[in-house]
C-alpha cells in the first residue's frame, strides 16, 4: 500500500502538470479535444489523490507502522474512529486531505463546466491544477506521507490526546473545506483577469461556491471554538492564538466579498475591489497554512516543523504578486461608471460594512505579525495575546454590528431624511430601551451596554423587514401570517436567508460579550460529601471512580449540581492519561442553559488526603455564541437553496441542452 | 498640505489608541492582571487562562499576584515586577512605548485612511451621478407606456413569482 499510495501521487502530479498545459493550450487554440482531455486529466488527478488517501487511511487502520506517519500519528489502542481522522492530525496527512478536497473541487468545476464558460473555465481549471502541483509537489518531494521506518516499531506514539475529541474528527475537515473552496472564485476571478472576460460571468459562475467556501469557514471557525471550549478546560473558546486569528481572516474577507458582489450585481461598480477581495481570502488562506507549518510564529496548533516553510513563502509571495500585476494591468478595462447619489444610501452603508470587515481583518493580521516584526527590527520577542486583539477589534466589532441594523432598512440609491426616520424610528426606540433596561438593572460597562443596545437594534431591524414582507404578501396575495411568512423567505431566499445569517450573528456576539464580561470562576479543594457553591448552584462532590484501559488511565469525579435544594444535574468530569505519549489531559463536564453554562473542570487531586480540586466556571449567555452558530448555518442553507427562477432557469438549461445534444453529433471524447 | 493632514490623523489615531489601549480598573482582581501576563508553560494562553490545571508557571504566578494585590500594589507595580524578571515576551500585549506603539496605532490609521479614501471616492462619484427623482430608475422615462397585453402578462409573472 505505500508503494501504491506514492505512486499515486506521483501521477497525480504529472496529470496536474499535464492539465495545466491542456487547459491553456487547448483554450488558446480553442482545441476542443485538448481541453477534454485536461478535464480528463483533472478527474483522473483526482483519483490518484484518492487512492493515495485511501491506502493511508489502509496504514492507519492496519496498524502499519512501517510508515513514518501512522507510527509518528497511531497506535494499536487507539479507538477506530481516531484512526480515521490521524489522516488530518499530522503535517503530510493534512496537506493529502487539502489536496484531496482541491482535486475533488476541481473535478466538480469540470463537471459543472463541461459544456459552459467556455472561455474562462479552462483557464479557471489551470490555475486550481497550478495551486494543486505546488501542493502535490511537498507531497512528492518535501513532505512525503509514505516515508517509511528505518525499523518497523511494535507499537506507534498515538495521536496527541487533545486530538482525541469529536469535535477534532470534524473542525479540520470543515475549516479545510472552506479553506479550499476559496480556491474557486479565486481561479475564476484569475482566469477573468488572464481572458479579459471581465464582466460578472465569473461572479455568477461562483456564487454558490463563495457562499460554500464562507459556509465552511463559519463552520470551522465555530467547531474549532466549541473543541477549545470543550478540551482546553479553561472555560474559554476563543484565544486569538495566530492559527485561530488565521482561520478567523478569510472568514472576515470573504464576509466582506459576499456584501459587496451584491453592488456590483446590481450596479455593476466595485469590480476592482471585487477581485481584489477574493484574490486576498485565497492569499489569506495560504497564509495560513504557511503560519500553522513553517514555524514562523509560535502557536499551540502547529504541525512538527518542516521545511516546508520557505517554499510555502515562495508560492505565498508569486500568487500574491503574478495576482496583482494582472489585476493592475486589467484596472483601465475594470472602469465603468459609477452610479452613486447619497451617502445615505445602501451603497454606502455596504461599503463601510466592508471597511471595517477588511479592517478588522488586518487588524488581526497585524496583530499576528507583530511578534516576527518586533523581532527583526527590535531584536525583541514580544507576545501579542487577547487584551490587544479584544481592545482593538472591539470597538469595530460594534460599529459592524450597527451597520448590520442600518443595510436592511436603507434603501439603495439614496433615503431622505423622512424615509430614514420612520424605518429607522422603531429600531432605534427598541436599542435605546433595551440599553436603558440594562442600566437600570444595574449594568454600567459601557461597552455591554453599547453592544446589547445595538443587537435589539438590529434585531429590531431585522423585525421590521420581515413584518414589512409579511404585511405585503397578506396584502397582495392574501396569505395567512405563517404561510406569508415561510413563501416570503422561499421565494426570496437569498435577502431572507441573509437576514437569517445575520439574525445568527447577533446571537452569537450576544454569547460572546455575555461569556467574556460576566463569567465566575470558582477553584475549591473539597473531600467526598462535602459541598460548595457557585453562583446560584450548591456542588457536591460524591466520589472519585478511576478507570483504567489498555489505552488511558482516568479519574472521573461525580458531582451533583442542586438549585434551591432541588437537584439539577449530575456531572461527571475527569482527569485522564494516556499511556503512549505519556500525556494528561482533562475532561471537561458542561451543563448548558440559555443563561448560565456550569462548567466543571477536575484540577487536582490529592491522594494522600483524599481532597479533589474543581476549577468551576460559570459562564452567563455562552450558550448564545453555538445556538447563533446554527443560525448561521440554516440561514446559509436557505441562501443558497435554488429559489423559483433559479429552478425553473436550470429546467430551462437542462431542456435546452437535451435539445443541442439531439441536433448536434457527439463530440469526441465526451 | 497633504503631509499635514497625514501628521494630524496618525497623531488622532495615536491619541485614540492610547486611549484603548489603556486598561482601566478601580481596583485589580487576579484575574484582571493576569489576564495581562502570557504563560510561558507553552499552552499560548494569558496566565489567567492556562489551561493546565496544575501548570508549574501560572499557578504559583496567581498565588504570588493574590499576595501583592493584598498587599496593596496595583496592576502596573505588579506587571512592571514581572516584566523586569521575564522580560517583554511575558506581557500579553504589546506596551505603548516606542516601537511598539505602532501595533496600537496601525490598525486605527489603516481604517481612517481608508474610510478617508471611501469619503473621496462617494464624493467624486456622486458628482458624476445626475440626480434622478426618488421612485425612478434611470432611463425610466423613455420607456413607453405597456399595453394591456403587456401589462397582463408581466401581472402574471409577478403572480408566479410571488
Amino acid at each position: 500500500m505505500p508503494n501504491l499510495g506514492q505512486l499515486a501521487l506521483a501521477i497525480a502530479l504529472i496529470l496536474a502538470l499535464y492539465s495545466i498545459a491542456a487547459n491553456i493550450y487547448g483554450a488558446r487554440r480553442n482545441a476542443t479535444d485538448v481541453i477534454v482531455s485536461a478535464r480528463h486529466a483533472i478527474w483522473a488527478m483526482t483519483a490518484m489523490v484518492a487512492i493515495a488517501a485511501v491506502s493511508l487511511w489502509v496504514g492507519l487502520l492496519t496498524s502499519d507502522f512501517s510508515l513514518e506517519y501512522v507510527a509518528s500519528y497511531s497506535s494499536t489502542t487507539l479507538p477506530t474512529i481516531y484512526k480515521i481522522t490521524s489522516l488530518w492530525g499530522g503535517q503530510q496527512g493534512s496537506l493529502l486531505l487539502w489536496t484531496l478536497l482541491l482535486s475533488t473541487f476541481a473535478s466538480i468545476v469540470a463537471f459543472q463546466n463541461r459544456r459552459r464558460n467556455p472561455e474562462i473555465a479552462p483557464y479557471a481549471l489551470a490555475v486550481m491544477a497550478i495551486v494543486a502541483v505546488f501542493f502535490l509537489g511537498m507531497l512528492n518531494f518535501v513532505t512525503r506521507p509514505f516515508d517509511l521506518m528505518a525499523v518497523r516499531p511494535v507499537e506507534g506514539s498515538d495521536l496527541n490526546p487533545l486530538l482525541q475529541n469529536y469535535w477534532m474528527a470534524i473542525h479540520p475537515p470543515s475549516l479545510y473545506t472552506g479553506y479550499v473552496s476559496t480556491t474557486v472564485p479565486f481561479a475564476f476571478a484569475a482566469a477573468a483577469l488572464i481572458t479579459g472576460k471581465l464582466d460578472e460571468t465569473w461572479i455568477r459562475t461562483t456564487r454558490r461556491w463563495a457562499i460554500f467556501s464562507w459556509f465552511f469557514l463559519t463552520l470551522g471557525n465555530m467547531f474549532g471554538a466549541r473543541w477549545a471550549y470543550e478540551v482546553l478546560g479553561w472555560g474559554g473558546y476563543w484565544a486569538w492564538d495566530p492559527v485561530e486569528n488565521a482561520a478567523f481572516m478569510p472568514w472576515l474577507v470573504m464576509t466582506a466579498y459576499l456584501h459587496s458582489v451584491m453592488i456590483q450585481e446590481r450596479k455593476d461598480m466595485l469590480k476592482v475591489w471585487n477581485l481584489a477581495l477574493i484574490g486576498l481570502a485565497f492569499f489569506l488562506t495560504l497564509f495560513g497554512t504557511f503560519i500553522t507549518r513553517s514555524g514562523v510564529i509560535s502557536s499551540v496548533h502547529s504541525f512538527t516543523q518542516s521545511g516546508l516553510g520557505p517554499y510555502f513563502l515562495t508560492f505565498l509571495i508569486l500568487i500574491a504578486l503574478v495576482y496583482t500585476g494582472a489585476l493592475l494591468y486589467r484596472v483601465p478595462d475594470l472602469r465603468s461608471p459609477a452610479e452613486f447619489e447619497s451617502y445615505l444610501s445602501r451603497e454606502a452603508a455596504f461599503l463601510f460594512n466592508n471597511l471595517l470587515l477588511v479592517g478588522i481583518a488586518f487588524a488581526v493580521f497585524w496583530g499576528t505579525i507583530f511578534p516576527v516584526l518586533s523581532e527583526a527590527v527590535r531584536g525583541v520577542k514580544i507576545t501579542v495575546g487577547p487584551p490587544f486583539f479584544n481592545r482593538v477589534n472591539g470597538p469595530l466589532a460594534l460599529g459592524l454590528v450597527f451597520l448590520m441594523g442600518v443595510g436592511p432598512l436603507i434603501a439603495w440609491r439614496r433615503m431622505t431624511v423622512k424615509n430614514l426616520a420612520s424605518h429607522f424610528a422603531a429600531p432605534a426606540i427598541i436599542g435605546i430601551t433595551t440599553g436603558l433596561i440594562l442600566f437600570g438593572v444595574e449594568i454600567t460597562q459601557w461597552y455591554v451596554l453599547t453592544a446589547v443596545s445595538l443587537v435589539a437594534f438590529v434585531a429590531g431591524t431585522i423585525a421590521v423587514e420581515f413584518g414589512r414582507g409579511v404585511t405585503a404578501r397578506r396584502h397582495m396575495v392574501h396569505e395567512s401570517t405563517p404561510r406569508a411568512l415561510v413563501n416570503l423567505v422561499s421565494k426570496n431566499n437569498r435577502r431572507y436567508g441573509g437576514y437569517i445569517i445575520h439574525v445568527g450573528v447577533i446571537m452569537a456576539f450576544v454569547g460572546i460579550v455575555g461569556s467574556s464580561f460576566f463569567r465566575v470562576e470558582v477553584k475549591k479543594s473539597v473531600k467526598p460529601g462535602e459541598s460548595f457553591a457557585v453562583g446560584p448552584y450548591q456542588l457536591r462532590f460524591q466520589s472519585l471512580n478511576p478507570l483504567s484501559t489498555p489505552h488511558l488511565e482516568s479519574a472521573t469525579a461525580e458531582v451533583e449540581v442542586t438549585r434551591d435544594g432541588r437537584p439539577v444535574a449530575s456531572m461527571f468530569p475527569a482527569k485522564l492519561f494516556y499511556k503512549k505519549p505519556q500525556q494528561p489531559a482533562t475532561h471537561v463536564a458542561i451543563r448548558s442553559t440559555p443563561l448560565y453554562d456550569l462548567y466543571v473542570v477536575l484540577a487536582g487531586i490529592d491522594d494522600q488526603s483524599g481532597m479533589v480540586t474543581f476549577q468551576v466556571f460559570l459562564t452567563p449567555l455562552v450558550f448564545w455564541l453555538w445556538a447563533g452558530g446554527l443560525m448561521m448555518v440554516l440561514g446559509t442553507v436557505i441562501t443558497m437553496w435554488p429559489n423559483v427562477r433559479e429552478r425553473a432557469a436550470i429546467a430551462e438549461a437542462i431542456s435546452r441542452g437535451k435539445e443541442q445534444i439531439a441536433a448536434e453529433p457527439a463530440p469526441g471524447g465526451e | 498640505m497633504r503631509l499635514a493632514v497625514g501628521t494630524r490623523t496618525f497623531a488622532a489615531c495615536v491619541a485614540l489608541t492610547l486611549f484603548i489601549a489603556a486598561p482601566a480598573f478601580a481596583k485589580a482582581t487576579v484575574d484582571d492582571v493576569s489576564q495581562g501576563l502570557t504563560c510561558q508553560c507553552g499552552c499560548g494562553l494569558t496566565v489567567a487562562n492556562c489551561n493546565h490545571p496544575e501548570c508549574s508557571f501560572s499557578v504559583p504566578l496567581r498565588g504570588e499576584i493574590s499576595r501583592m494585590l493584598d498587599q496593596g500594589m496595583d496592576r502596573a507595580a505588579i506587571i512592571a515586577i514581572y516584566r523586569a524578571k521575564f522580560g517583554e515576551k511575558i506581557l500579553s500585549a504589546p506596551t505603548t512605548e516606542g516601537f511598539n506603539l505602532l501595533a496600537w496605532v496601525m490598525p486605527f490609521f489603516a481604517l481612517v485612511v481608508g474610510g478617508g479614501f471611501i469619503v473621496m471616492m462617494l464624493g467624486r462619484w456622486r458628482h458624476e451621478t445626475p440626480s434622478l427623482p426618488l421612485g425612478s430608475e434611470m432611463g425610466a422615462e423613455r420607456i413607453p407606456a405597456l399595453d394591456s397585453r403587456l401589462r397582463e402578462k408581466l401581472d402574471a409573472e409577478v403572480k408566479r413569482l410571488l
